[in-house]
């Protein structure tokens, strides 16, 4: 205790930690309060009025379409985050134990598909996804009947936009759990008489899950913030926050309901990963004493 | 990008080392170049700081004008009008010599107290060389009797649609975005008010006054009747276009002109843009129109009030109404003289003073910000 005590106080620590807190607090910590700020101001034509009221957070408060705005933005985050998880995972796995010799090559395509600009990916899928696109051709000419897949402007579309340009983050931080364990546990496991399915769900999953947690972190925190694939793939079917954020500070020039919404956002952002790793850390100690 | 971990970083090391270096390789180049940027402008004898559309800082426009007045001239790109005029408003007009954008937003400059207001008697050779209509005294761009800016583009609002698909007549009215054959048919542009005031239009309600409940109301339910009716609500205009070439969008509303002249450059000459008839006494088009309008800095310098007449000069005039990304029509009657017969059919110059008869002018309505409220909550509940 005293250590710690006297650590703080500790000049070259103090000097170590001061630049990323000047950085937080001047580029996160300030520009947060000050859209805290801007959400009892008001605007008036045009022009940001400073009149300090609660006018934007009744607004906020009791027009359900944000809500409905808001709900349908951590739906679509959830499911996003399941499927990245589901694909990403198999992916990794058969990258670490199973493709090994041919690693380099795949993570070069893994890094590849970092590397490429969003924007272009996703409109990309416009090609593939269209009544008359790639997905559509390639369904007729093995017997499906014509114009079969309908994906492009629905949130299925939408989804798949968010799923391919996401699901590269899981993927990598699922793999580096994966070759970081010990290949003896799992060969322990087997000398134990453990089928390969109960060794990996009881040895591999639980050892690979910090990678599989901050990868679906990853997904969901930008899922959150999807702006791209909802305007390009959704066609107004499932217009996401962001969107409405956007609308809300450009269309409508109405800063501080942005603002709101923004924080409403963060929030519920937030508070949905506070409640994730509270049930991560209440399932733990159980585990170990089942074990 | 956000992938930097330790953990990744050693994994792929000699890729992540490989990258750094070629970043850094990036960053010092970056840096020349902007020395050298910043050693020419410190050259140039006059600098001009210019808000604008698109298509307005084309090289072949700015570098010209550059060169003759040895003056460097830095852009700031708006992609919204109504978010470049909160900019200006928010403080940013100390900093910028003139603006280009949509002509109710440079007519806004008056009241919002940051408007060079244009000496039309300095103007005067510019304004001769207009179309009459739009001469001094421009009702559009005047603010107590004073002229907030010039215009430079324009267009018309209505229905764009593929003559392969449709008869032009069908869209004599707003009907078919009603009407079940053309469920999915339909592509809304997604671009703010544009999309809405056409359809309250054909509602019955005229936009562009005040508002009651009731107005609002019957804006409501035209906007849930048409979103019913469509497929898709597009922002990018390429995708629209896409659509509309290949059939699977009927008609595009919101765009008129501005989506369909640069396709009809290409050889889509099946694409057109009209004005629906008039219905029930309300004209059913809408002009719109891009100004540009010189910003009271305190400098308030010559060159920009310079740059003001160069932009609607005929010459100049000519190459803003064709650019790769939209071609529109120009002010300046001189210009007309400049455009082959190939780009005026682009242009739909025949039918330019048709739709300009049946049209209401686009200006900024008393309660756009209800009706934005509106597409909204209707867009959550699609």
């Amino acid at each position: 205790m005293q250590i710690e005590q006297k650590s703080w106080k500790d000049p070259v620590l103090i000097a170590m930690v001061a630049p990323l807190a000047i950085v937080m607090v001047v580029f996160f910590l300030i520009p947060l309060l000050m859209t805290a700020v801007l959400t009892f101001q008001t605007t008036q034509y045009y022009r940001l009025s400073w009149t300090w009221n609660l006018k934007i957070w009744t607004e906020v408060f009791s027009k359900p379409h944000y809500w409905t705005i808001m709900l349908r933005t951590v739906g679509m985050a959830v499911v996003c985050v399941l499927l990245c998880v589901l694909i990403a995972y198999p992916a990794a796995y058969a990258m670490a134990t199973r493709l090994k010799s041919y690693k380099t090559q795949i993570q070069i395509l893994i890094i590849f598909a970092f590397l490429t600009d969003a924007v272009l990916k996703t409109f990309g899928w416009i090609l593939i996804l269209d009544k008359n696109g790639v997905a559509n051709w390639l369904l007729m000419h093995i017997g499906f009947p014509p114009e079969m897949l309908n994906l492009l402007f629905s949130p299925a579309g939408t989804m798949i936009g968010m799923v391919y340009n996401l699901v590269t983050y899981p993927m990598f931080t699922i793999y580096l759990s994966l070759v970081r364990i010990d290949r003896d546990l799992v060969l322990a496991a087997y000398d134990a008489g453990a089928s390969r399915l109960r060794t990996f769900f009881e040895v591999t999953l639980p050892l690979s899950r910090p990678g599989l947690y901050s990868g679906a972190v990853l997904v969901f925190v930008l899922s959150l913030g999807a702006f791209l694939e909802p305007r390009v793939l959704g066609g107004g079917t499932s217009p996401l926050a962001s969107e409405l954020i956007r609308q809300s500070f450009e269309t409508r020039v109405n800063w501080p309901l942005g603002a709101a919404l923004t924080l409403v956002l963060i929030a519920i952002g937030a508070l949905t990963l506070a409640v994730s790793a509270a049930l991560t850390l209440r399932r733990r100690p159980n585990q170990r004493s089942a074990a | 990008m956000k992938k930097g971990t330790a953990d990744i970083g050693n994994t792929f090391g000699s890729i992540g080392r490989r990258s750094v270096l070629k970043g850094m390789g990036g960053l010092g180049l970056a840096a020349v170049a902007g020395n050298f940027l910043a050693s020419r402008d410190a050259r140039a004898a006059e600098s001009l700081n210019y808000m604008c559309w698109e298509g307005y800082n084309a090289p072949s426009i700015l570098e010209p004008f550059q060169k003759q007045k040895d003056a460097s001239i830095s852009i700031d790109l708006i992609t919204d009008s109504a978010g470049g005029f909160a900019k200006l408003a928010a403080g940013a007009s100390r900093d910028f010599d003139l603006v280009s954008s949509d002509s109710p937003w440079i007519q806004r400059m008056g009241p919002a107290g940051f408007c060079r207001f244009i000496d039309e008697a300095d103007f005067a050779g510019q304004f001769a060389e207009f179309y009459p209509q739009f001469r001094a005294p421009f009702a559009p761009l005047a603010f107590e009797g004073k002229a907030t800016g010039l215009p430079t583009r324009w267009g018309w609002v209505g229905p764009t649609v593929n003559t392969k698909f449709d008869k032009l007549e069908t869209w004599s009215s707003y009907a078919p975005v009603f009407d079940s054959a053309y469920k999915d048919k339909i592509c809304l542009l997604d671009w703010g008010d544009w999309p809405i005031m056409p359809l309250a239009l054909y509602a019955g309600i005229n936009p562009y006054e005040e508002l009651d409940e009731a107005a609002l109301e019957e804006v409501r339910k035209v906007l849930r009747a048409a979103f019913k009716n469509t497929r898709a609500i597009v922002a990018d205009l390429a995708v629209a276009q896409k659509g509309l070439i290949d059939g699977s969008f009927r008609a595009l509303i919101g765009g008129g002109t501005y989506a369909t002249s640069a396709l009809r450059m290409k050889g889509h000459d099946y694409i057109q843009s009209i004005v629906p008839e008039p219905k029930n006494g309300l004209k059913q088009g809408i002009i719109w129109m891009e100004a540009t309008g010189l910003i009271d800095n305190g400098k308030n310098s010559q060159i920009a009030a310079d740059f003001l007449k160069y932009i609607v000069s005929p010459e100049v005039a000519k190459q803003l109404a064709i650019t790769e990304a939209t071609c529109n029509l120009v002010p300046n009657s001189k210009a007309e003289a400049l455009f082959s017969e190939e780009e005026k059919k682009a242009l739909q110059m025949d039918y330019m003073w048709t739709a300009w008869d049946n049209s209401q002018f686009h200006t900024v309505a008393p309660n756009i910000d209800d009706m934005l409220a509106i597409w909204q909550e209707e867009l959550a509940a699609r």
